[in-house]
């Protein structure tokens, strides 16, 4: 199991689901904005964008961090 | 180097545990405990706040987020494995330590039979003699049985091992985000979820009672602070995994609570009890549903589901048993460390004398999950009780039951976790932070530079809001939930009469000496020589000689 997390596979399925993330947070964001607009009810929904778009930010800072000391 | 402290290796002859958790095990470590709780919560939540159940994620996930931001700052400072009550007992002294701890106790003892309970819940969904609905004698003996399998295991000395952890966190983390993609992609309709929050807003009451229920997705930090006391470098580990976790199971709570108020299953759902169609919130937070809600909801996803239907409910179960497991683990160990620090008497610290584990605890905690699984299993096992229940307490269902005091438990620990943390900001300046919550105020206090946490407070009030919450909507919570603290405080202040001890106020301890030991023994050398050069300026300062702050 360690080999395997420490391994460049691991990393790149890391930055993959990092960039899902990122993406479906914004399709969920651009949707729901396409539909409410800026009205309270759609507050859950952007909140949910927002969580998976720096979930994304944080793999990629962690990605690259570990490339820069490699 | 501070003139005044010595520090020498620790001669202490206590076994230590290895320090051998990796990132990623760390990780896993709270994921395998905190993942658990939405497969619970999502249900319950639907069951009560109907059309703003997102909304009663989002308002429990944002004082989680607060929670687990202070829990990673003290985790980190201080990497033992105590937790929430260590810290209170540090920052507030023995009295409050107490209370803390045996609030933790409470909620240790609910995960016991919350998550056996409902890992029968999601085996019945392959195995529908198991339904509690329909079968629930056999479920009561199933999770009886579950109880008494994993404190016997626990009293042998086997845990799951922490590879197997990983292997299980691991899958559910891509099995969790293939049923979020499969659903948002393709069955996610913004102005479904639009349509249901405007048609099935609940009353004031149900929304309060949401969000207090929503609370119980996000139990189970207690796990970082266990990570931390045996991670490596502690101080940097700790705060990069836990703000993954956090984010991650926030993710997972407010994706789940969007899609089912928003999406359009892919298959049709069966008929409500009187013949009408349903929406797929109503279907899942229904009795028969609300204990597997995950699982149900994952065999509607589009493409995805009919794989989903066939392993989320293993998945869901191994997770939830992993969970229940570390309800066991956690009450025996947290009642062994109060025990050590003369908060519990010394019967908590008796071992077996084969297993070397503490049989004691591990034998009393799993006899008290037993007895709260009796009485949620009462109102459907027997008529006459069921009446009892619907006159007394709103006919709540077993689960519901456990999830009232799961959520009294929580919040009431939690609220004293964010009081420790600003008492120990301002009282133990000194110690070394690596990781501080955000939005921090400067100011002096008894001579000394401090930092006041805004964000602890915040989450203060939101923590505090859902205990009135769970007060004023639990009938069982707000009985059962002080009674247990209360009898706690007696029990606790018999014992420190008894024994000589201080009652109310707090037996004097060397916190530095304590403070280095734990820097010394994590590895983290640099911060026991920054904690020394600050105590020496701290020094300095009293005695007029030193840098102003």
């Amino acid at each position: 199991m360690k080999r395997l997390v420490h391994s460049e596979g691991y990393a790149r399925a890391r930055l993959f689901s990092a960039a899902l993330f990122a993406l479906l947070g914004l399709v969920i964001v651009a949707r729901t904005a396409g539909v409410v607009g800026l009205n309270a009810s759609g507050l859950p929904a952007y909140a949910l964008g927002g969580a998976m778009v720096a979930l994304a930010i944080v793999r990629f800072r962690d990605y690259f961090a570990a490339r820069q000391k490699t | 180097m501070a003139a005044s402290i010595s520090v020498k290796p620790s001669t202490d002859e206590q076994p230590s545990l290895r320090r051998s958790v990796t990132p990623w095990g760390s990780f896993s470590w709270g994921y395998s405990d905190v993942g658990a709780d939405i497969f619970v919560g999502l249900g319950l939540v639907l069951g009560a706040a109907a059309g703003a159940s997102n909304v009663a994620f989002l308002f429990a996930g944002i004082v989680y987020v607060c929670i687990g931001l202070a829990y990673t700052e003290l985790a980190a400072t201080y990497p033992v494995a105590g937790g929430g009550q260590y810290f209170v007992f540090r920052g507030l002294g023995d009295i409050f330590g107490f209370i803390a701890g045996w609030a933790v106790l409470l909620d240790f003892t609910i995960d016991i039979t919350l998550f056996a309970w409902s890992c029968i819940d999601y085996l019945s969904k392959l195995a529908p003699f198991l339904s509690y609905t329909q079968h629930p004698w056999t479920h009561f003996w199933v999770v009886f049985g579950v109880i008494a399998g994993l404190a016997t295991l626990n009293i042998i000395g086997v845990r799951e091992s922490s590879a197997f952890n990983e292997i299980v966190s691991g899958l559910d983390v891509v099995s969790e985000t293939s049923i979020l993609c499969f659903g948002f992609f393709f069955a996610f309709h913004p102005e479904l979820l639009q349509h249901t929050m405007q048609h099935f807003w609940p009353t004031p009451f149900n929304l309060m009672n949401g969000v207090s229920l929503a609370i119980i997705s996000f139990v189970g930090l207690e796990s970082i602070s266990q990570a931390a006391q045996e991670t490596q470098r502690p101080a940097s580990v700790i705060p990069r995994t836990s703000i993954s976790l956090i984010l991650t199971i926030l993710i997972f709570a407010l994706s789940y609570s969007n899609l089912a108020l928003g999406m359009q299953p892919w298959h049709a759902l069966p008929l409500d009890a009187s013949g009408h169609q349903q929406q797929l919130w109503h279907y899942l937070g229904n009795e028969e549903n609300n204990g597997a809600a995950v699982a149900v909801l994952a065999s509607y996803v589009p493409y995805f589901g009919a794989l989903a239907a066939l392993y989320v409910p293993v998945l869901g179960a191994i997770l939830l048993l992993i969970s229940s497991n570390s309800g066991v683990f956690g009450s025996s160990r947290i009642a062994y460390a109060m025990s050590n620090t003369q908060l519990l008497p010394s019967l908590f610290q008796k071992v077996h004398p084969r297993f070397r584990t503490p049989a004691v605890s591990i034998g009393v905690f799993s006899g008290v999950a037993v007895l709260e699984l009796v009485f949620a299993a009462l109102p459907s096992v027997s008529p006459g009780v069921h009446e009892i229940y619907r006159r007394l307490f709103r006919g709540e269902d077993g689960i519901t039951f456990l999830g009232d005091l799961y959520a009294f438990g929580a919040a009431a620990s939690y609220s004293f976790v964010f009081l420790a943390l600003i008492s120990l900001r301002l009282n133990d300046s000194q110690s070394p932070r690596k990781f501080k919550m955000p939005l921090n105020i400067p100011f002096t206090y008894k001579g000394n530079p401090v930092e006041f946490p805004v964000v602890a407070v915040i989450g203060f009030c939101g923590i505090a809001s859902i205990l009135v919450f769970t007060m004023i909507t639990h009938e069982i919570g707000r009985v059962a939930g002080p009674l247990w603290i209360v009898l706690g405080i007696i029990g606790y202040l018999v014992y420190r009469r008894s024994k000589g001890l201080p009652v109310f106020r707090s037996q004097p301890r060397n916190w530095r000496k304590a403070q280095i030991g734990i820097l010394q023994e994590a590895g983290e050398l640099e911060l026991m020589d920054t904690y020394l050069a600050n105590v020496k300026a701290m020094e300095q300062r009293k005695a007029g000689a030193g840098p102003k702050p």
